[in-house]
C-alpha cells in the first residue's frame, strides 16, 4: 500500500470502496448513519406529518451558535461598553448587522418553531407510550429556549433590554419563599446592573447552551430508542396498525410472541436488568415500508437545513434587529414591554403579579409536563382524542390571544389601544 | 460481605454522598451570592433644604426618589419604584398622582394604590438633616406616609 492510500485509510478508517468490506464499512463506520437508523419508515419522510419542525428547530440552534460565536468577538459584557459594542456591530463591523439580524431572527424563529413542534407532537399524539419521557425533555428544551432568549435579550443593554429584564426578573420575585433570593442570585444585585449583565452573559453563552446541548442529545437519543419518529398510525392500513405493538408495554403482552426475534431484543443492562425493553416496533412484514436513511432522509434533512438558513438570511437582509437608546434606569419607556414571547405573561401580570406571573405559568408548565401521564387514552387517532385536542387548542389559542393583546393592543400605561394608534414617544 | 455490614456501609456511603451533594449545592448558591455589592449606597445626601421648591415634588433620577416639600416646610421622600414590577413611576401634576408606565398602576399623592395591579403602596423613606445642613435619605428605613421632616428656616 502506498503512503497516500495509507494516510487516506487512516482518516476514513475503512477499506477501499472497491471491496465489499469497504462498501459496508462506509455505512457502518459513518457517524451520521450512527445517529440515524440505517433505514427509516417511509411515512416519516413525509412533509405533512412532521413539517420537519424538530429539524428546523435544531438548525436554527446551529445558526444561533454560529452567529452567536461570531458576535462574541466584538462584544464586552460591561455597561455601558456593551451598548457601544452592539452599536459598533450595527454600524461599523463588516457584516455586523447581518450577523446580529440572523442571531435575533433565528432566536425568535426558534421560539416559534419549538412551539409549533410541540403542537405537532401533541396533535399527532406522539407523546404517548413509549415516548412520554421524551415529551418531558421537550418541555424542558422549550423552557431552556425561552431562558436563552430572555438572557440574550439583556445583552444589547438598550432601553428595551433593560426594562424587559427589570420587569421579567421582578415577575420571578413574586415566587413564594424563594422569589426575592432567586432574583438577587440571578442579578447578582438588587437591581438590573453591571453584575446582572455579566451573569446573563455567562448564562447565555455558556451555561444554558450547555444544558441545551445535553438535553438535545438526550432528546435525539430517545427518539431513536423509542422507536424512531412517530407515524400517523391511523393512516396505515388497519391490519398493519393492529400489528403495531409496543414491545414490553404491559397492556400489549400478546404480540410479544409475534414479534420476530431480531426485533425482540433483550438488553442485559448492568447485569441487573431483565425483561424486554419498551419500544415501538412492528413485525417484519413492514420492511417494505422502509427506505434507506442515506440518501433519502439525508437529502430531505439537507433541504430543510438549506431552507432554514436561506429563510433566516433572507429575513436578515430586509429587516434589522431593533436597537434603542442606551439603558437608562431612571426613565421607564412608556409602554415598557417584555420580549414578545413573554407579553402573554406580562398581560397576565398586569392583572395580578402573583397569580399571573407565578401561579398560572407554573401550573401551565406542570400541566405540560404531566400531559403524557394524564392522557391515558392509548389511541393516537385524532378521531379518538377529540377532547385532548380541543383542550390543547384552547391552550394554544389563549397563549396566542394573550400575546397578540400584549403586543398590539397595549399602549401607554398598559391601557387598551387599537393597534393602529400612533403612540408618540414610542419607538 | 455480611448483609448487616453491607447495609451499614451502604447507608453510611449514601448519607456521605448526599451530604456532599447538599454541601456542594449550598456552596454554589453562596458562591453566586455576592459578598460585596458594587451598588449605590442606600444612605445618601441629596442637597440643602433650600434646593427644593415648594409645590410639585422634585424627581431625583439617579436615586429614583421624589422629594416633597410641603408649604409648612415639611420634607418627605417617596420611592419612585413601582411596587408591582419595579418600573419607575412618574408624577403627574394635573391629577397629583403617580402613574406607572408598565402596567398602569396609579398611586395617590400619599402613595396609596388607587388603581392597577400594584400590591403595595409606594414606599416612603426616612429623611433627616445631616450635620452639614444637607438632607440625608436612608432607603433602608421605610417610614409611614405621614412622616415629615420639619426644617426651621
Amino acid at each position: 500500500m502506498n503512503p497516500i492510500q495509507d494516510l487516506w485509510q487512516s482518516i476514513v478508517r475503512r477499506d477501499p470502496l472497491s471491496t465489499d468490506k469497504g462498501k459496508s464499512e462506509l455505512v457502518f463506520l459513518n457517524v451520521w448513519l450512527h445517529i440515524h437508523p440505517a433505514k427509516v419508515k417511509r411515512e416519516n419522510l413525509k412533509l405533512k406529518h412532521t413539517w420537519y419542525l424538530g429539524f428546523i428547530t435544531f438548525f436554527l440552534f446551529l445558526i444561533l451558535v454560529t452567529t452567536g460565536v461570531a458576535l462574541m468577538f466584538y462584544y464586552r459584557p460591561n455597561a455601558p461598553q456593551a451598548y457601544q459594542d452592539v452599536k459598533d456591530l450595527q454600524f461599523v463591523v463588516f457584516l455586523g448587522p447581518f450577523l446580529r439580524n440572523m442571531h435575533r431572527w433565528a432566536a425568535h424563529g426558534m421560539v416559534i418553531s419549538v412551539f409549533f413542534h410541540m403542537c405537532r407532537v401533541f396533535y399527532t399524539g406522539s407523546y404517548k407510550r413509549p415516548r412520554q419521557f421524551n415529551w418531558m425533555i421537550g418541555v424542558f428544551l422549550f423552557l431552556v429556549t425561552l431562558g436563552l432568549s430572555f438572557t440574550g435579550y439583556l445583552l444589547p443593554w438598550d432601553q428595551l433590554a433593560f426594562w424587559a429584564i427589570t420587569v421579567g426578573t421582578n415577575i420571578g420575585s413574586y415566587a413564594p419563599l424563594v422569589g426575592k433570593q432567586l432574583r438577587e442570585l440571578l442579578l447578582g444585585g438588587h437591581s438590573v446592573g453591571e453584575a446582572a449583565l455579566l451573569r446573563f452573559y455567562v448564562l447565555h453563552v455558556a451555561v444554558l447552551p450547555g444544558v441545551m446541548v445535553l438535553l438535545t442529545m438526550v432528546h435525539f437519543w430517545r427518539v431513536r430508542k423509542d422507536g424512531g419518529l412517530s407515524r400517523p398510525v391511523w393512516k396505515l392500513e388497519p391490519e398493519k396498525a393492529e400489528k403495531l405493538v409496543t414491545i414490553g408495554a404491559p397492556e400489549a403482552p400478546a404480540p410479544l410472541s409475534v414479534a420476530l426475534a431480531s426485533k425482540d431484543k433483550t438488553y442485559g443492562l448492568m447485569e441487573v436488568v431483565t425483561g424486554k425493553p419498551i419500544f415501538e416496533t412492528v413485525t417484519a412484514e413492514e420492511e417494505e415500508d422502509t427506505t434507506f436513511s442515506y440518501p433519502y432522509a439525508f437529502f430531505r434533512e439537507a433541504v430543510a437545513l438549506m431552507a432554514t438558513v436561506t429563510g433566516v438570511m433572507a429575513i436578515s437582509l430586509f429587516w434589522n434587529a431593533p436597537l434603542e437608546e442606551l439603558a437608562n434606569p431612571a426613565k421607564t419607556p412608556n409602554p415598557a414591554k417584555a420580549p414578545w414571547y413573554f407579553l402573554g405573561l406580562q398581560e397576565l401580570v398586569s392583572h395580578s403579579a402573583l397569580l399571573g406571573g407565578v401561579v398560572v405559568p407554573a401550573l401551565a408548565v406542570l400541566a405540560l409536563l404531566a400531559v403524557p401521564y394524564l392522557d391515558t387514552n392509548p389511541s393516537r387517532r385524532p378521531a379518538d382524542r377529540k377532547w385532548a385536542n380541543r383542550a390543547f387548542t384552547i391552550f394554544v389559542v389563549v397563549n396566542v390571544v394573550l400575546i397578540v393583546v400584549g403586543t398590539f393592543f397595549r399602549g401607554p400605561g398598559w391601557a387598551l389601544v387599537a393597534p393602529w394608534t400612533h403612540i408618540s414617544g414610542a419607538e | 460481605m455480611k448483609r448487616r455490614s453491607f447495609i451499614g456501609w451502604g447507608t453510611a456511603g449514601l448519607a456521605a454522598l448526599w451530604s456532599a451533594v447538599g454541601v456542594s449545592l449550598g456552596a454554589v448558591v453562596r458562591f453566586l451570592t455576592p459578598s460585596v455589592y458594587y451598588e449605590p449606597p442606600q444612605t445618601f445626601k441629596i442637597g440643602n433644604p433650600s434646593d427644593f421648591p415648594l409645590g410639585p415634588p422634585t424627581f431625583l433620577a439617579d436615586e429614583k426618589i421624589f422629594v416633597f416639600r410641603d408649604r409648612d416646610k415639611g420634607f418627605a421622600v417617596a420611592s419612585a419604584v413601582c411596587t408591582h414590577l419595579g418600573c419607575t413611576v412618574g408624577y403627574s401634576q394635573s391629577d397629583e398622582r403617580f402613574h406607572c408606565p408598565c402596567h398602569g398602576s396609579v398611586f395617590g399623592a400619599n402613595g396609596a394604590v388607587q388603581h392597577g395591579p400594584a400590591p403595595r403602596p409606594l414606599e416612603w423613606f426616612e429623611v433627616t438633616l445631616a450635620r452639614d445642613g444637607q438632607l440625608s435619605v436612608d432607603k433602608d428605613k421605610v417610614v409611614p406616609a405621614a412622616y415629615r421632616l420639619m426644617v426651621e428656616r
